[in-house]
């Protein structure tokens, strides 16, 4: 990956392409290249939705290559819904194949002048920017269908649906699977308007005639990798309960723990868990003709991902992940999975973040616009953000503006993001997080769950304060790291409990770049990519105050534990504190 | 003492002898005293098997000592995100 590609959308007599060595961004890639890039490159006071804004793709430092879960595609800019800086990933093919045709990063920057909507298609040969109007309001999956006439299936798409075109604060932007299935979401922080604010709809990646990225040690290389597939198919989590149940086995834990959010973070536990189950869902998936185990791109062998078939056996979306299963479920207090596969599929197609929505939907309920539990009433709000109408922009621009258009006082987000499946006050590690985080209220950003409730690279009590400033910290450092790689997260697990694994990662890093990277230089290079983040942020008119929960967690509390969240401002203060 | 267990994940009661063979849901008597290792054995889970137990929505090991009434989850390793 020694290129950039930079396409000014809004030069005049259209939009123009040049590609440069990548200089001073050689030897990073995914979120450290977004979030050094935008930090260098992005005025932190500019419009996100405005010319001064860049978007910013960037496939993982090992994406691309012959090793193992390295399908995973950073996406970076100045969020819309925040204000911060943001990244965003998502899985699906078109990492590895951005990766092999060399772009270390493709940075969409200016803005066009009339409303004209592009598709942009990248091949060994060069860029073909083109106008297609036709594409217009066309949803994630018709538009793809549309753009597989023209392009066909070897390539990778990367789209907006309507919501992006519409430039709604949820909008997200989708990958496709490797059946071409636009399923994989960049979902949160509205990274999906900024790219219909640049009129591009569609980015088309076709990498025939490219190779893999080779290593510059190919035998340690090879060997590395073997090693690191090893360890995840050993591990009970990435070799077992992932590929069966897939990300919503959280489901009865989080119940079982009273940490489930439930009816707008009113209640940590729902009756109707159950039925939402990751258990219950793997059987009917099963049962009726889907899958439990299915990869989001070649490369993965976890396989956490799965197809969802309706009750006469048709497709109807892919596996619905946990996020999802709660937003849309128990935070609306729906116990129906068809439902919530439902929803599911409108939030791929329309191209919305699942947790924004699920949240702002739950908002609603909690105004009175729908009543919690009404399975059709949330479908047809849905289809009012499908639709755009006034209510639909309402929604679709997510939590925090839902509950203020209703004088709700209980919402629940971070730096204008909406809070994610975990309630802070029963699992007080992720609260720091998400209160800390320079990406606002985002649970992958330090996964505190792992270690809080499920045990796995330690043991700190989620009910005490105790511990957690350290944990999050932590997992934010390594996090930042694990991002940069294009690895999935989900490699977390196993190399968090299993040296070996952990070490085989670095030796894969190692053989690849020809380096002698050990533990302290992970730490060095996710310190620098969150300190870079966090600057940006002050630059942009953060301080401290924005790293704060919302103040009912603090004076709230919540059954079944019947406790707030405790952690102090001035602990908060210390999680980076080097 | 009278529990209310489930186990997840896969988890079945593996002990022919228990009307609760085979299930994942269920009540059980067990001896006044009994810990959550020896619950374990009573229900013949497999022993290489690390578990997570949560007993009224609390993590405990294997030497918390059980009660009657108490509300039982026990998982295998499981994440997710």
């Amino acid at each position: 990956m020694d290129k950039i590609l930079r396409i000014d959308m809004g030069a005049t007599d259209g939009p123009k392409y040049k590609t440069e060595p990548v200089g001073e961004y050689a030897g990073i890639g995914g979120r450290a290249m977004t979030s050094i890039i935008v930090a260098k490159e992005v005025h932190p006071l500019c419009h996100p939705l405005g010319g001064e804004n860049k978007l910013i793709f960037s496939p993982g430092m090992l994406s691309g290559t012959a090793g193992a879960m390295t399908g995973r595609l950073s996406v970076g800019c100045k969020s819309p819904l925040t204000g911060t800086i943001k990244e965003s990933n998502a899985g699906g093919q078109a990492a590895q194949v951005l990766a092999r045709l060399g772009y270390a990063a493709l940075i969409l920057e200016g803005k066009p002048s009339g409303d004209d909507l592009y598709k942009i298609y990248i091949n060994k040969d060069g860029v073909k920017i083109e106008v297609d109007n036709s594409l217009k309001l066309l949803d994630n999956y018709p538009l793809v269908a549309r753009l597989r006439e023209q392009y066909g299936d070897k390539v990778a798409y990367i789209t907006i649906g309507s919501a992006g075109e519409r430039k709604l604060l949820a909008a997200s932007i989708a990958c496709t699977d490797p059946q071409l299935r636009p399923t994989r979401h960049c979902g949160r922080g509205g990274v999906g308007a900024v790219m219909g604010a640049k009129g591009v709809k569609a980015i088309i990646l076709d990498d025939a005639g490219m190779k893999m990225r080779p290593p510059k040690e190919p035998e340690k290389f090879r060997d590395a990798n073997r090693k690191f597939v090893e360890g995840l198919r050993k591990h009970p989590v990435t070799g077992e309960a992932l590929p069966a149940y897939g990300t919503n086995v959280l489901t009865n834990i989080l119940n079982e723990a009273g940490g489930y959010p439930t009816y707008n973070f009113k209640q940590g536990q729902f009756s109707g868990s159950v039925n939402l189950s990751g258990e219950a869902q793997a059987e009917l998936e099963v049962k009726r003709g889907g899958t439990a185990t299915h990869g989001c791109h070649r490369g993965c062998v976890i396989q956490c991902s799965g197809i969802y078939n309706d009750k006469d056996g048709h497709y109807l979306t892919k596996q619905p992940e946990y996020e999802t299963v709660w937003s849309h479920g128990g935070h609306c207090g729906i116990d129906d999975l068809d439902t919530v596969a439902r929803l599911d599929f409108m939030d791929d197609n329309i191209g919305v973040d699942t947790i924004e929505m699920g949240v702002a939907i739950g908002l609603a309920m909690d105004a009175g616009i729908i009543p919690f539990g009404d399975r059709e009433g949330a479908i047809r709000l849905m289809e009012e953000v499908g639709r755009g109408t006034p209510l639909g922009r309402i929604l679709g621009c997510g939590a925090e503006i839902t509950g203020k258009t209703y004088g709700v006082e209980r919402v629940p987000v971070v730096k204008s993001q909406a809070l994610p499946a975990y309630d802070p006050r029963a699992v007080q590690g992720i609260g720091v997080t998400y209160a800390t985080t320079p990406q606002g209220a985002d649970h992958t950003a330090g996964y505190a769950i792992a270690t809080n409730i499920l045990k796995c690279g330690g043991d700190v009590d989620p009910l005490k304060t105790e511990g957690q400033v350290e944990l999050s910290r932590n997992l934010q450092i390594a996090t930042a790291f694990i991002d940069s790689t294009g690895m999935c997260l989900f490699i977390a697990f196993a190399i968090m409990d299993q040296p070996d694994t952990f070490q085989a990662l670095l030796d894969m890093m190692n053989a690849f770049y020809g380096l002698n990277m050990i533990g302290d230089d992970i730490v060095t290079l996710g310190k620098k990519v969150l300190s870079v983040e966090r600057d940006f942020n002050k630059r942009a008119g953060f301080t401290a105050q924005h790293d704060r929960l919302p103040r009912f967690f603090s004076t709230e509390t919540v059954p079944p534990h019947n406790i707030t969240f405790n952690i102090t401002d001035e602990e908060l203060d210390q999680v980076f504190n080097w | 003492m009278q529990l209310d267990i489930r186990l997840f994940a896969g988890l079945k009661c593996n002990n022919p002898d228990l009307a609760c063979f085979g299930q994942y849901a269920f009540n059980l008597e067990v001896p006044t005293g009994t810990t959550v290792g020896e619950l374990r054995g009573i229900l013949a889970i497999d022993p290489s098997i690390r578990l997570l137990t949560m007993v009224n929505h609390h993590h405990e090991g294997d030497d918390w000592v059980l009660e009657d009434n108490d509300r039982i989850g026990i998982f295998p390793p499981i994440g997710g995100g």
